[in-house]
């Protein structure tokens, strides 16, 4: 294809094509990536490494985004609330928004743009500098060093966060339910715990996990697939920020379908 | 190594390293702030680089906001229609709840999350690896302040594209919605679409959100790009903390600006 | 003209500890030194792009170490600097970015643009390269474009950081060949930073030298040669025994 053509079916056409590698890219990584899981072949103080950063470089992020997203909620809740005059309900509406949705997005966006893209940046930086050439050179497969230990460890730490959001989430709807709309904890906590079940919570934190696995995979896989320089870092970033946003919303599309 | 002390070493803890650290960040994020406001009343601009960065925000954001604006239409539509059949079953308000919140809340808050982290990566990027070839440091020598130059017109261009694009993606969003709705719990079209719940405050509100979000990414982006330091790590990290840091902007201003929405028009 | 004293600056580390520097009009000043050693950071306070943390840089007479941006427009606009990365605008061609500083400064003539663009591009041997993207050019070419930017002012201070790195003994002798004649017609005072010193040396008046952040040496060109300084010595003659 001519790189120059700019008319609407040619850049349809490349737009359609770089969609395929990218996907075509990352479904490659996972197998290659599954095929190390057995036997474990892992490097397993990079994994402790990773999951230390990780975990520290998010967590004020996401109980600030959190505890502003628990307050967001009653607010939007507040007018629903009063028209129907259903304090007893704000537990349970805000309890389960944040559960099943809201929580999980929200906080699963945040990771993916501190620890997904910062990784995509890593990654596009080593290749850029010819680091992971040079690994190869030394015998060290990428994959099992640098790659699977980053795949791990943002699956695990995005479930945990995804816990810790959840709890300074609730926590701040209950304070705002309290300031803003004059609903008790008392009350808050009573619609909670009548109607929200444990498979709620769950199914969010099987969304977690899931996403942890797209932000993983295309953060990684941005980064590695990385040409021209440090303006390609940028874009290489720009990529796979975007992917994931793309890819989280996708997946949980679906498994809000399954996970009913 | 020569002998003198450095006067400006002095010992200080963490905790104080950091309140330092987070004062001059909060003092230069002003700076910028307010030499932007100045230069998009003074600067001259050259006729076209509004329009070229319009054209990077709306057209380079349509096609993700679409879908990822649709999807979250869908989503919702799906959740809180099966909530509502366990307390009521009827939900004939469902497609006016849903406009209302898209409208109050959900449009721009949303889209603008979508846009920090396309527009704003996108933004500090191109800015970062502008400083570390020093193009940064060229134009303040040829007497363009680059704020001006470089984050002016993509703040005009956002909030114009930011508000352009709300409407767009919500109105796909809402689409989607009420195709879910018709498909999966059988509400009419017809039903669905109504408008009985909007109201000023609610119209208020979102358009005042389009505008922050729309002022506030391109300019903590640029703040971001501009104060990158060393080569191509330097350009990642930029990126990263301005996808992190206007997303944090966007939940905050949403709490602001919907706490007072709620205060005034409930 | 130029005058540093007591000038401290730091990133992380500190750069410059406690550097005093008396540049006299009309002179050439080399600036020497191993990497690292704080030459560029040195320059970048000298156009105010960097401010120090304390003591005083005087250009033009003026203190500029507490000016803010726009008071240091008038300083820059007598100013002209080449980067050591050349940073050449990548959206602009050549013609455009060698225009640049001239139409900020308020030049509209376009007959008059085009004349002084052109001279330039002969003054670097590169002429007809007008129309051309700086993605397209190779580091030496950028380089010389570099150059013509920094000189199409025709400034009274002009910095130069690296004018010659990447480029082959010939074309790097004709850039210092060119650039001294340059600052002899136009009477400028100029601060050059190179690592190519034999050839610095042969076209400077005064020569700095900087080590860790401060300035070691400061004396003529031919002090430099004959400096007994067991450092200046070793740099200065490149030889691999002694202290460095």
């Amino acid at each position: 294809m001519n790189p120059e053509e700019t008319g609407l079916p040619a850049q349809t056409g490349r737009a359609v094509l770089s969609l395929a590698s990218d996907l075509g890219g990352v479904a490659v990584l996972a197998g290659r990536l599954a095929r190390r899981l057995v036997p474990p072949r892992l490097d397993g103080p990079e994994l402790w490494r990773n999951l230390h950063r990780m975990g520290v470089r998010s967590l004020p992020i996401v109980g600030v985004t959190a505890l502003f997203t628990g307050g967001i909620m009653v607010i939007q809740a507040g007018v629903l609330i009063r028209r129907f005059g259903a304090e007893g309900l704000l537990g349970w509406g805000a309890g389960f928004a944040t559960l099943r949705e809201v929580g999980p997005i929200l906080i699963a966006l945040m990771f993916s743009g501190r620890v997904g893209a910062n990784n995509t940046a890593e990654l596009a930086t080593m290749t850029v500098t010819e680091q992971i050439d040079a690994l190869e050179t030394l015998a060290i497969d990428p994959l099992s060093y640098l790659i699977l230990p980053r795949v791990i460890a943002m699956v695990v730490m995005l479930f945990v966060l995804t816990v810790y959001g959840d709890v300074l989430a609730l926590l701040g709807a209950a304070f705002m339910g309290d300031a803003l709309l004059g609903v008790s904890t008392a009350t808050f906590a009573n619609g909670f715990l009548e109607t929200i079940r444990v498979w709620d919570m769950a199914t969010g934190l099987i969304k977690s996990s899931l996403f942890g696995f797209v932000i993983a995979l295309s953060s990684s896989h941005f980064g590695l697939a990385v040409t021209g320089g440090a303006p390609g870092v940028g874009r290489a970033v720009n990529a796979s920020v975007v992917a994931s946003a793309t890819g989280i919303f996708v997946c949980d599309y679906v498994a809000t379908y399954l996970l009913k | 190594m020569t002998a003198e002390l450095d006067p400006m070493e002095r010992p200080h803890g963490p905790a104080e390293a950091a309140a330092r650290r987070a004062l001059a960040d909060a003092r230069e994020l002003q700076g910028v702030f307010l030499r932007t406001l100045y230069w998009t009343f003074r600067g001259r601009r050259e006729s076209g680089e509004v329009m070229r960065q319009c054209f990077e925000v709306g057209y380079r954001s349509a096609f993700f906001l679409s879908v990822t604006m649709g999807f979250i239409g869908m989503i919702l539509v799906f959740q809180s229609g099966l909530q509502l059949l366990r307390v009521v079953p009827d939900l004939t308000l469902l497609g006016a709840t849903f406009l209302e919140l898209l409208v109050r809340d959900l449009g721009p808050t949303i889209a603008a999350m979508m846009l920090a982290t396309r527009v704003g990566a996108g933004i500090a990027a191109e800015i970062g690896s502008m400083v570390v070839t020093e193009q940064v440091d060229a134009l303040r020598m040829c007497g363009v302040d680059p704020v001006d130059h470089l984050v002016v017109p993509r703040f005009i261009a956002s909030m114009v594209m930011t508000t352009a694009l709300v409407v767009f993606s919500g109105l796909v969003s809402f689409a989607a919605g009420g195709a879910t709705a018709w498909f999966v719990f059988d509400v009419q079209p017809l039903t669905y679409v109504n408008f009985s719940l909007l109201d000023r405050g609610d119209l208020i509100t979102g358009v005042l959100k389009c505008l922050a979000y729309g002022a506030a990414v391109p300019i903590v982006s640029g703040w971001c790009g501009l104060t990158t330091r060393g080569g191509s790590e330097g350009v990642g990290s930029a990126t990263t903390s301005a996808v992190v840091n206007s997303s944090l902007a966007v939940i905050m201003l949403d709490l602001v600006i919907s706490g007072v929405g709620f205060v005034v028009f409930a | 003209m130029i005058e540093l004293s007591h000038v401290w600056k730091r990133f992380a580390a500190p750069v410059l500890r406690d550097v005093s520097l008396r540049v006299p009009e009309g002179c050439l000043y080399g600036l020497i030194g191993p990497g690292a050693a704080g030459k560029s950071v040195l320059l970048k306070c000298l156009a105010g792009l960097l401010r120090p943390e304390r003591g005083s840089v005087r250009v033009f007479g003026g203190a500029i170490e507490g000016l803010d941006e726009v008071s240091l427009q008038a300083v820059r606009n007598r100013v002209g600097m080449l980067f050591q990365n050349n940073a050449l605008f990548d959206h602009l061609t050549v013609a455009e970015n060698i225009a640049f500083p001239l139409r900020r400064r308020g030049m509209t003539d376009e007959a008059e643009i085009a004349a002084r663009v052109a001279d330039r591009l002969r003054a670097v041997s590169l002429p007809g390269f007008e129309g051309r993207l700086p993605g397209g050019l190779s580091g030496g070419q950028k380089k010389r474009v570099g150059v013509a930017r920094a000189t199409v002012t025709r400034a009274e201070v002009v910095l130069y950081d690296e004018p010659a790195a990447g480029l082959d003994p010939v074309t790097s002798q004709k850039i210092f060949d060119l650039l001294r004649r340059e600052q002899q017609e136009a009477g400028a005072t100029v601060i050059m930073v190179s690592s190519d010193i034999d050839r610095l040396l042969t076209v400077t008046d005064r020569v700095g030298m900087m080590l860790d952040g401060a300035l070691i040496f400061d004396g003529t060109t031919a002090e430099a040669q004959g400096s007994l300084h067991p450092v200046v010595k070793q740099f200065v003659h490149g030889e691999v025994e002694g202290p460095l």
